[in-house]
């Protein structure tokens, strides 16, 4: 079975789309400005009519294409593609300006690929045991889980607690619109039919990410001069050399590590895993002093753990149906317009799907790592794109997006609404992760929490039978207590952890 | 342009009625999908567009206008006048039930229905590993124990405590969301029973869920030894058809153009096969007097249900 599940991911139709999708995710990661969730908003409706396995593949394959792709605008032009290759720039812009660019962009590369496959292992070999353990959770424990992983996401992805929680029941205030699951009575819907069934789920997403991100670079664009990038030149001494790979293999391992463990977390995001494993290697070096003046490391350990985290958030996603971060929840999205509901009995049930998605993310790897050995002179030249180009582009597949999803007019009303919302969370500082995250898992937890307690008939003891439930309650309250803590005690020292 | 523009306009306009009059259909037809690209109907809905396109020898374009089981869909197709050129295929639960409890802007009179294509398959079921495996023996284990059951509607749920208000049980209903909510309930013993609309389909074969009863007015020519829940002595029926839907201003000419149409799709291989076994409904013709009947008899039927419901 499985070996027929691996050939399902050899088709010519499946390798155009994971190929599709890893080269689309290049060019999008190499543009300065356009992130990851960004690229996974604007695509999904492209993946409408590709077969699930296709369009799960081509998606996967997007972000993985951008976290290599951002490495390349880093270290080339010192401007990361996204935040979690702000890490890579640190060295990786002055290795490319003191006459190696190449042998910087190749050590990003090769970080970035073994991250990647290594972590595709990971997640091949935990989620599967983990999804049968998942399978015995009831709605007690999915929705003791899905609370604490709001509060979670809520105290880490900005830094401020209280605006986390804010940005957060406000995406649980946008997720009771629609009709109710029990009566099937219209909630909130001030007689719109198009609300029945919620707020629409890509407007949301294409507004408050991709749009609205568009809003602020143009933004920007009026008072940033433009920055050169560094050119890449044919030089014999400018390539990656056997000690050099020696040298960053042990930081690539430690890298994938600590991206792993920081994307299966709820709430982390790869920029808290690069910035973690660029802190880690530092420490561990001999000679931390070159950190920031053009050390391989550097690069090697940014890049291997940026990568890692995108497989890696796919085990509570497979696992448990919960997504870690914002492209894991739209992810679900995805699924859930191939008909495709993800969690443990995904495994049980289309094992063959899965195996094959786990394959195709191989394939996706080694794509990545032909693309960007071969490419990297054509991938160089779009870091020249300028941003009056690229902006009207983006915004042309935003509107283009949501028309194709057939919501007509009214999608344009709501995508201009959020696109507006989106850009002032972005501006205040309000966690739009939060939000958005909030906004897709509340009908989860609120169908869980419902089931909970009728199915409990308002018995509290109910609960010593459910120990899981117990402690993730108890987790839940204590991650409030002490991230509330910290947020009055002004600590800034998570500050800098944005997720994308 | 301009000066020229109005009268090929008016032109255009004057000479629409005629030509339809000569020959229908005129141009491409649009069939519109209340649900996401990807779902079940959507999958039966593309093929059925193929058949059509060769039946009318013009392109069929198929559009989804998701929301509200076909409600939006539905809203948008009773405000197009173009001679039947636009049409809808779906489930009849945004006409059967959703008036009677949403304010929604069309009614079952807005529309007409040439042709039914398929049957649902609404069913009672539960776990292989509970200690009952008809409806009989659930009925006897519930005298003595407290029941859970998990809806995916307020029909389903009407009709179950119905039941067990006949029965005297002792029940709690949760919501789910959907089949794919209700699988891990059932199979995880969360709930005694649950309703399921076609998702069983999937687990009957490796002998994980049972099916207590059907919930239509006929058993199922898939499971032909599982009775009905009227044959259980209780006189309740959630039925549910696939139908062709036109907007109620379309001439009778038009309407048994689709008829005809739809009863060549029921014959048809492609449609059939992927129908039955890609989306396990079973495939069967009705013709727009019955259609026409079956969809007031089913509204009704759903109203007298609701009235009861507190």
């Amino acid at each position: 079975m499985i070996g027929a599940s691996i050939q399902e991911a050899l088709t010519l139709n499946a390798l155009i789309g994971i190929g599709g999708g890893v080269f689309m995710g290049y060019v999008i990661g190499v543009i300065p400005g356009l992130s990851r969730s960004v690229a996974i908003a604007i695509a999904i409706p492209l993946t409408f009519y590709m077969s699930p396995l296709v369009a799960i593949s081509f998606l996967i394959g997007l972000s993985k294409g951008t976290a290599a792709g951002s490495a390349v605008s880093a270290i080339l032009l010192n401007a990361p593609g996204e935040a979690s290759s702000a890490a890579t720039a640190l060295d990786g812009y002055p290795l490319a300006k003191s006459g190696k660019p190449k042998t910087a962009l190749q050590v990003g590369l090769v970080a970035s690929v073994a991250g990647d496959i290594l972590a595709t292992i990971i997640l091949i070999f935990v989620a599967i045991p983990f999804a049968r353990v998942a399978l015995m959770f009831g709605p007690y424990e999915m929705a003791a889980i899905l609370a604490f992983a709001l509060v979670f996401i809520a105290g880490l992805s900005g830094g401020n607690i209280f605006k986390g929680l804010a940005a957060g029941a406000f995406g649980i205030f946008l997720g009771t619109i629609g009709l109710d699951a029990q009566t099937g009575l219209p909630r909130l819907t001030f007689g719109y039919t198009q609300l029945m069934d919620g707020v629409p789920l890509i407007a949301v997403a294409i507004g408050t990410l991709a749009l609205s991100e568009m809003f602020v670079q143009s933004e920007k664009l009026r008072f940033q001069r433009e920055t050169m990038a560094v050119k890449l030149e044919h030089r014999a001494d400018d390539h990656i050399t056997f000690p050099i790979l020696r040298r960053i293999i042990p930081t690539i391992l430690r890298g994938t590590g600590i991206g792993t463990f920081v994307g299966a977390l709820p709430g982390l995001g790869p920029s808290v895993g690069s910035w973690m494993s660029y802190g880690v290697a530092q420490k561990w070096s001999k000679t931390p002093e070159n950190f920031g003046k053009g050390e391989p490391q550097g690069i090697a350990a940014s890049e291997s753990a940026d990568n890692a985290v995108i497989p890696a958030a796919l085990i509570p996603l497979f696992g448990l149906g919960i997504p870690g971060n914002v492209s894991a929840a739209l992810l679900i999205g995805a699924f859930a317009i191939h008909g495709i509901t993800v969690g443990p009995l995904l495994l049980r049930d289309e094992p063959e799907l899965l195996y094959s998605i786990f394959a195709g993310m191989v394939v996706a790897s080694i794509f990545m790592l032909i693309l960007g050995w071969f490419g990297l002179m054509v991938f160089a030249q779009i870091t020249r794109v300028p941003p009056h180009v690229v902006i009207p582009i983006v915004i042309f597949f935003c509107l283009g997006g949501i028309l194709l999803q057939g919501y007509g007019t009214f999608g344009l009303v709501i995508l201009m609404g959020f696109a507006l919302l989106g850009y002032l969370m972005k501006k205040y500082d309000y966690s739009f992760v939060t939000f958005l995250v909030a906004f897709i898992i509340t009908p989860m937890l609120e169908l869980n929490l419902r089931q909970s307690i009728i199915l409990s008939r308002g018995e509290w003891s109910i609960l010593l039978d459910r120990p899981i439930a117990i402690f993730f309650i108890a987790c839940t309250i204590v991650a409030l207590v002490m991230l509330g803590q910290r947020t009055l005690r002004g600590s800034r020292e998570v500050e800098a952890v944005a997720q994308t | 342009m301009r000066p020229f523009a109005l009268p090929i306009a008016a032109a255009a306009l004057l000479g629409a009625p005629a030509a339809l009059a000569e020959e229908w259909p005129s141009g491409p037809l649009t069939m519109k999908i209340g649900f996401e690209a990807g779902g079940s109907t959507d999958i039966q809905g593309r093929v059925l567009a193929n058949v059509f396109e060769e039946h009318f020898g013009v392109p069929v374009n198929v559009v989804n206008e998701p929301g509200a089981a076909s409600a939006v869909a539905l809203t948008s197709l009773k405000n197009t006048e173009d001679d039947g050129h636009t049409f809808l295929y779906g489930p009849q639960i945004g006409l059967t039930f959703s008036p009677i409890v949403s304010d929604v802007e069309y009614d079952i009179d807005d529309f007409r229905y040439p042709a039914l294509v398929a049957l649902g398959q609404n069913a009672i079921v539960t776990s292989a590993e509970q200690p009952f495996s008809t409806m009989e023996e659930l009925l006897d284990y519930g005298q003595d124990n407290p029941l859970t059951y998990a809806q995916q509607s307020p029909i389903d749920q009407q009709i179950i405590e119905t039941v067990a208000g006949e029965a005297g049980l002792d029940l709690a209903i949760v919501p789910t969301g959907g089949g794919g909510g209700m699988a891990p309930l059932v199979l995880g013993e969360e709930v005694d029973f649950a309703f399921s609309g076609g998702t069983h389909a999937q687990y009957t074969p490796t002998g994980e869920m049972e099916i207590l009863a059907f919930l239509g007015t006929e058993r199922s020519p898939f499971y032909p030894d599982v009775p009905t829940l009227i044959e259980e002595g209780f006189d309740l029926a959630m039925e549910d058809y696939r139908a062709l839907v036109l907007p109620g201003d379309v001439s009778d000419e038009v309407v048994a153009r689709f008829e005809e149409a739809a009863r060549v799709a029921t014959e048809h291989e492609e449609f059939r096969s992927t129908v039955e076994d890609d989306t396990f409904l079973p495939v069967e013709f009705f013709g727009t007097a019955d259609s026409e009947e079956m969809v007031r008899d089913i509204r009704a039927g759903n109203e007298d249900l609701m009235a009861g419901a507190d």
